[in-house]
């Protein structure tokens, strides 16, 4: 089974991110710290987390561990460090690990709406600042492999067993993956006042439903082109001033068909560059709204627009391709970053150049 | 003090009775929650053949909102329709079904269908698949029917511009116990209804 394997083991990640001698930490915490931290560090926060909350979206919890040893949970008899991870099985464990580990005392909470959640992270980071809740906040999510997911992917029977090709006509399914990938959000005084380094600004985001069906996506993509015309109107854009679209191109038969049909309902014949960034990291669930958002930020901040990979041969139902080779010196003032949720939870967050 | 938003209407299904505004729409004497459910469905003439697929609490919450429904404007726009439900069991009823098809090691069937069922805010999704309702929704525990709670919530969705009509209420059930009092609440000077706390709580209070 092909999937986006972080090819380190827990024991190398935990030493790379100092934490060697922290008992009980499943994947997602690890990763979730080195990631988490890299942020911090980047936004040069790390020595003083004052006014800084941390929003992170899991969905796998600590199911890792909890396969492993869940029939010796059930052995009264027996005994050992296997009961470390019991309190580690639910999906804010990592976001109360992590939340220590970067010493983060202010608003700390964790979202699940599956692979819309850390889209979703960011968009109530967004809100907690207007709002004046928090000053700033490290945003997005984590998420590891499992045979949990696995095996609940496969029986959804949409896996594909080679490298997936979002977008094209002959895509098979999605490859599992996983990861983490966080932003750091700041209210524009706070971040003006510190002189902090300003990748972009969150000018937008939407968060809709489809009232399509308890977990399928509507196939004409209704909650899709929902999400993006909402978070455009929040931004006061309009289609025209979008240069890129980070796709959430799982390349499921039924994902990129609503997708699809949802980016010609928003930008009718006039598409703009358009990619899934799934091909290389693998569907990354919790943690791809994350990843995703640090992708579209560096499309900004380098003028640099990633490839689709994979792609082919362009989808019958549809009148555009997406971007197959690299695009650098790109001129990239906007870019849409779609997240999408089993059950029709849609996201879309607008990063603009400032 | 007036708001400007109404109950237009609220709806009652408990103790194998169905009530629209106060007004008792259909009864069966002796009968379990699953027998009370399909006759109403019945005698309501629902035809939604996905009704049956449902676990116990969405049919309770759908078929309550149909009820609560069946006079309401037409032209509801449906991406301006909120939707905000509580109750003190989640998805228990279902949960301790799906955990009972895994529980024993060596013979065991989990479904699909039935664990589709294990959130409590399902049947939030079959209300708005069937009535088109795309706004903002909510789905609150808390230990008993909580008018301040709800009234609140409601409140806050109105003023931020984000629903110009909600369906609000409780929907509980848990091993054959149910009830379920929605509330309709829209844009409107109606004094007798206006919508406060209050009369959440009176109409909950003496509509059982």
């Amino acid at each position: 089974m092909l999937v986006g394997e972080i090819k380190q083991t827990d024991e190398e990640l935990k030493e790379a991110a100092g934490a060697g001698n922290l008992k009980a930490l499943t994947r997602p915490t690890i990763l979730g710290m080195l990631a988490a931290r890299e942020a911090a560090a980047d936004a040069g926060l790390l020595e003083n987390m004052e006014g800084t909350g941390f929003i992170s979206a899991n969905t796998v919890g600590g199911m890792g561990h909890t396969e492993q040893y869940c029939l010796d949970y059930l052995d009264v008899e027996k005994e050992g460090d296997f009961m470390e991870y019991i309190g580690t099985h639910n999906c804010g464990d990592s976001t109360e690990r992590i939340a220590d580990y970067l010493n983060i005392k202010e608003y700390v909470t964790t979202i699940n709406t599956a692979c819309s959640s850390s889209a979703n992270a960011i968009m109530l980071g967004a809100r907690l600042i207007k709002n004046g809740i928090v000053q700033r906040v490290i945003a997005g999510g984590t998420d590891s492999l499992t045979r949990f997911t696995l095996n609940g992917f496969n029986s959804l029977m949409i896996l594909s067993k080679e490298q997936c090709k979002p977008f094209d006509e002959n895509r098979m399914g999605l490859n599992l993956g996983e990861g983490a990938g966080f932003v750091v959000l700041e209210s524009e005084e706070a971040a003006k006042q510190r002189g902090a380094k300003v990748y972009s600004e969150l000018r937008g985001f939407a968060n809709t439903c489809d009232a399509y069906h308890q977990t399928a996506s509507s196939p004409e993509g209704y909650g899709a082109s929902n999400a993006m015309n909402k978070a455009l109107k929040s931004a006061g854009l309009t289609a025209d001033d979008i240069d890129y679209v980070n796709l959430h191109g799982t390349a499921t038969k039924m994902n990129d068909l609503s997708e699809g049909n949802a980016i010609e309902t928003v930008f009718g014949d006039q598409v703009p560059d358009v990619s899934s960034t799934k091909g290389f990291t693998g569907h990354t669930l919790g943690a791809a709204g994350g990843i995703e958002a640090v992708f579209s930020n560096l499309s900004i901040s380098e003028n640099i627009l990633f490839p689709n990979l994979n792609f082919t041969e362009q989808m019958e139902e549809l009148n555009f391709s997406p971007l197959s080779d690299v695009k650098e010196g790109a001129e990239v003032n906007n870019v849409l970053s779609n997240s999408f949720g089993f059950g029709g939870n849609n996201s879309a967050l607008l990063f603009s150049k400032v | 003090m007036n708001n400007g938003l109404c109950i237009s209407a609220h709806c009652r299904i408990k103790d194998n009775s169905a009530a629209l505004n106060g007004e008792t729409v259909f009864t069966l004497e002796e009968a379990s929650f699953t027998q009370f459910i399909k006759a109403l469905y019945r005698d309501q003439k629902f035809e939604y053949s996905k009704f049956f697929k449902m676990d116990n609490l969405s049919k309770l919450g759908f078929a309550a909102a149909e009820i609560l429904l069946s006079n309401a404007d037409d032209k509801i726009m449906g991406e301006e329709v909120g939707v905000v439900l509580a109750n003190a069991n989640a998805s228990l009823d279902t949960d301790v079904k799906h955990q009972e098809s895994i529980a024993d090691a060596k013979n065991y069937f989990p479904s699909p269908s039935v664990f589709v069922y294990t959130l409590p805010n399902i049947v939030i999704g079959e209300i708005c698949i069937k009535h088109k309702f795309t706004g903002e929704n909510a789905c609150l525990i808390s230990k008993s029917f909580d008018s301040d709670q709800l009234f609140e919530y409601t409140m806050n969705l109105f003023n931020n511009g984000k629903v110009s009509s909600c369906l609000i209420g409780w929907v509980d059930c848990y091993l054959g116990e149910y009830d379920a009092a929605l509330f309709f609440i829209t844009r409107n000077n109606d004094k007798k209804s206006n919508f406060e706390s209050e009369r959440l709580k009176s109409i909950y209070q003496n509509c059982s």
